[in-house]
């Protein structure tokens, strides 16, 4: 059986697919799931091909490393499209093909995502970089307050942050009130304390998996940087994690997808980007195994359980979008002094 | 044909492939690891700039950190093994050794990025050994101890002290067994025989197998980063994220050339006992 | 002092199986979350698993590439063993220390060298990458089994081989791969093994398709669920399963 296998996997490493219907995709971890992905593979015959990557300079160094032609289709933080734009390496989008007047209009982000009125890229995905937190145990007024609240000593050793440096710096920024868009270096100094002090505060920093053991196993009673993406999914389990925007605010996150000016297989990669939009496809990715988020497609919302739409807060989102400032969109040396920033922050 | 001519017409296949996949490969990592990123641009060249990033505070603490965590878990790692394989090598009866070596090696067989995972489990404020604590009375309220540098060294430790007992036992069992009787006949006590005949016979093997884990547990990136909770960060850590986030392949070489320097210190102290090629 | 054995005998193996039976009882949970208390007995998350495309893919290809590369670095380190111990070659230390040298240094930088090597060189990642990677690491410790394994008995028997007019193709063939049988299935399933669990190079070296660690990987970055605990209990008892398989053959052998 295993030999079976075994020679089975060597003839497929042998004849290494070169149909036209396959494609290339370079994404984030919540279209690996076969729920979002297998009704496009069986409905078209497109064999979608995935390979995940982490940083946007990951997915850039990798696209810079392959042949032209590798890849078809990107998905990227929604904040560095133009980076990718610039590049040359998106192929715009037919004019009217997407129903981008379905969407959330706060989340199209057409400042990012079209250039000299061509589109190169559309939402697919949004959320919030905000607290996730354990309601049972923590006061939600405190919640509420922000992360004022949080550097009280009442909260040491009980709150974790989650990895990644561009949101939680947002957070940061937000907190002291500061526009996440114009951030300059002279305003690291004071993030950096703020980012000290939650330091100092929390008993661990960590990815997706991380964080949602910490919190589900009563490790820490908050996140900070979690929103529905990391609590939507448990739900359903644990229905005391939520999450909440203070009212001092919060940073939005979305993510984009396009169709990479070199693909060899456009036409493929565009209907994948029209699955990816439509309202089906849009509530499955909404709700994937790796991470929930908001649909950027309105029309979604059909698709979508009573208890779905419940997790992802789909009635206060007017509420919460006007509280929300986008994360930060840095140059590259501000990029690189936050990201020291960051590793320091980790080393302490 | 002539003699010498065969011979390398044999030797040549596996000293080919080492070349270009390893002396090669290092070569380009070498000579990267002077090269200067301007921006996403690579420009080659003589540039320090990689290496001189060692004395920024959280790099420096890292190669710290990883020294740290290394020495930690080989020490422990010997120290718990020896006793359990000269146990299973010494008492256990003959026909039920290699069923004792099999159980001791079981978690070898999950997978290894599962082992720290389920490690975290374990360690968890609701997990096993906090139940057990609390159920106990040792403690009254869960401790904290995932995400820590205990859970690193945990999960480090159980992985080594496997791999140890094995190395360990093979020693054992290779000893003449009428070297520790002559001793004892000599009037020689238990201990003394220990140290004076047992442990200089068996010393190769330990340090050969303190030197892999050494090897192994430096670099190392899953298990730090799986139960460290970030709470420091390791070379291989740091490493990962220059690849990971910034693509910055120079300083994640000039990095990898630094841990490859500490394996090669600790290669050059422990030389003297090592037995690499009779692993 | 002999029950104070078996206490730290029993301490050790306490400690040695803790989280294998953790992992394996709470693959069995009947809920979303992987940890205290155990809800209840179910096989869903098994189902789940197997069902999964990407993740038998994975299996697959963790088996391709151990039987691969295995068999590449056995082939490669039976050669060079035997042309060292039966040739006389000016430098010989060299090269062992040469062909050893890859155990001596962590699988990180011997991926990180390789994706350097095969960025510059503009070919893609694929398992074939990861199997060349995989052959590196496992050379050494093939060559190393099976040069310590080349005494004197092969040597006289090699010997009088070839007084009988054998050709050197036929001594190795006939006489020295076979008494050299044991070793060469210990470096094979050894290498096997180590490629099997082999997580950063596969990271480092694959694209689309991923061995089953870098899979398992990626299911513990995005999400936690006991799937994670099934995938690594199948692991687990398919591997003990091969363990104690082998294990069987060795003892009926032995018997003989």
């Amino acid at each position: 059986m295993t030999m079976l296998r075994a020679s089975a996997a060597i003839l497929a490493l042998a004849a290494a697919p070169a149909s036209a219907q396959t494609i290339n995709a370079l994404v984030w971890c919540d279209h690996t799931d076969p729920e979002f992905l297998a009704p496009f593979e069986e409905a078209t015959g497109i064999r979608v091909n995935l390979r995940e990557y982490e940083g946007t300079g990951a997915a850039l160094a990798l696209l810079e490393q392959s042949r032209p032609g590798d890849w078809d289709v990107l998905v990227i933080d929604g904040i560095d499209v133009p980076r990718v734009v610039e590049a040359g390496l998106m192929a715009p989008l037919p004019e009217g093909d997407l129903p981008v007047g379905d969407f959330f209009p706060e989340v199209v982000m057409e400042a990012s995502t079209t250039r000299d009125g061509v589109t190169y890229a559309v939402t697919e995905k949004w959320g919030y970089n905000t607290l996730s937190f354990n309601a049972a145990r923590v006061d939600p007024a405190d919640m509420q307050a922000g992360l004022g609240a949080l550097l009280d000593e009442e909260y040491r050793g009980r709150i974790a942050i989650y990895d990644y440096y561009l949101p939680v710096i947002g957070l940061a920024a937000v907190h002291l009130g500061l526009d996440t868009q114009t951030l300059t270096a002279d305003d690291l100094p004071a993030i950096r304390e703020v980012l000290f002090a939650l330091r100092e505060q929390s008993a661990s920093v960590g990815e997706v998996v991380a964080s949602q053991t910490a919190l589900a196993t009563g490790e820490v009673d908050v996140v900070v940087g979690g929103g529905e993406w990391l609590t939507a999914a448990l739900s359903a389990e644990q229905p005391e994690l939520t999450w909440t925007i203070p009212d001092e605010g919060a940073v939005l996150w979305t993510q984009s997808i396009g169709v990479l000016a070199d693909s060899r297989n456009p036409e493929a990669a565009l209907e994948f980007v029209r699955y990816v939009v439509s309202p089906e496809g849009q509530a499955r990715l909404a709700t994937s195994s790796c991470y929930w988020g908001m649909p950027a497609n309105r029309m979604a919302g059909e698709h979508l359980t009573e208890e779905q739409r419940a997790a992802l807060r789909w009635d206060e989102q007017d509420g919460y979008l006007a509280r929300a400032q986008l994360y930060p969109a840095p140059d590259a040396a501000l990029d690189a002094a936050m990201q020291d920033l960051w590793l320091e922050m980790l080393q302490r | 044909m002539s003699d010498r001519a065969r011979g390398w017409g044999l030797v040549a296949p596996a000293l080919l492939w080492t070349t270009a996949f390893f002396v090669v490969p290092f070569a380009v990592m070498a000579a990267m690891s002077l090269a200067r990123l301007d921006g996403r641009e690579l420009i080659w060249g003589v540039h320090w700039d990689n290496y001189a990033q060692l004395a920024q505070p959280h790099i420096a603490r890292a190669v710290v950190v990883s020294l740290e965590i290394t020495l930690t878990v080989t020490v422990i790692s010997v120290l718990l093994a020896y006793p359990l394989a000269a146990i299973i090598a010494f008492r256990v009866p003959e026909r039920w050794q290699r069923l004792a070596l099999l159980l001791a090696l079981l978690p070898f067989w999950t997978s290894y990025v599962v082992r720290s995972y389920s490690w975290l489990l374990v360690l968890s404020r609701q997990g096993i050994v906090n139940q057990a604590l609390l159920g106990l009375g040792i403690v009254q309220e869960p401790v904290t101890l995932a995400n820590t540098r205990l859970a690193t060294v945990t999960g480090f430790v159980h992985f080594f002290t496997m791999l140890l007992t094995l190395t360990i036992y093979a020693s054992l069992r290779q000893l003449p067994p009428n070297y520790a009787r002559a001793a004892a006949d000599l009037g020689a006590s238990r201990l003394r025989t220990f140290v004076h005949v047992i442990l200089p016979l068996t010393l190769p093997g330990i340090v050969t197998g303190a030197f892999l884990t050494f090897v192994l547990c430096i670099g190392d990136y899953v298990t730090p980063q799986i139960l460290g909770g970030n709470n420091e960060l390791t070379l291989p850590q740091v490493i990962m994220v220059q690849l990971g986030r910034r693509a910055d392949f120079p300083l994640a070489s000039a990095l990898a050339l630094v841990l490859m320097g500490l394996v090669a210190l600790a290669y050059l102290l422990s030389s003297r006992w090592l037995r690499i090629d009779r692993v | 002092m002999r029950a104070l054995s078996w206490l730290y005998l029993a301490l050790l193996y306490a400690f040695i199986l803790l989280p294998v039976g953790a992992l394996v009882l709470f693959s069995f949970q009947d809920g979303r979350l992987p940890v205290p208390p155990f809800q209840g007995f179910s096989l869903r998350w098994y189902a789940d698993v197997l069902g999964d495309r990407r993740l038998m893919a994975a299996l697959g290809h963790s088996v391709a590439v151990a039987a691969g590369s295995s068999l590449v670095a056995c082939a490669l380190g039976f050669l060079a063993a035997y042309g060292l111990a039966r040739h006389a070659l000016p430098g010989s230390a060299l090269i062992r220390a040469v062909l050893i040298a890859p155990i001596a240094v962590s699988t990180l930088i011997v991926g990180l060298g390789l994706l350097l090597l095969v960025n510059r060189l503009g070919l893609p990642l694929s398992l074939w990458t990861a199997g060349i990677g995989h052959v590196v690491i496992n050379l050494p410790l093939c060559f190393a089994i099976l040069y310590a394994a080349m005494g004197d008995q092969q040597r006289s028997a090699e010997r009088a081989a070839r007084d009988l007019g054998a050709s050197e193709a036929q001594v190795i063939g006939l006489v020295t791969l076979p008494m050299l049988a044991a070793p060469l299935a210990a470096a094979f399933f050894l290498s096997a093994t180590l490629s099997w669990d082999e997580f950063i190079i596969a990271f480092l070296l694959t694209r689309f398709e991923v061995t089953l660690p870098v899979e398992i990987w990626s299911l513990l970055r995005s999400g936690l669920s006991p799937r994670l605990n099934a995938a690594g209990s199948l692991v687990f008892l398919v591997s003990v399963a091969v363990v104690v398989l082998l294990e069987i053959l060795v003892l009926a052998r032995r018997r003989r």
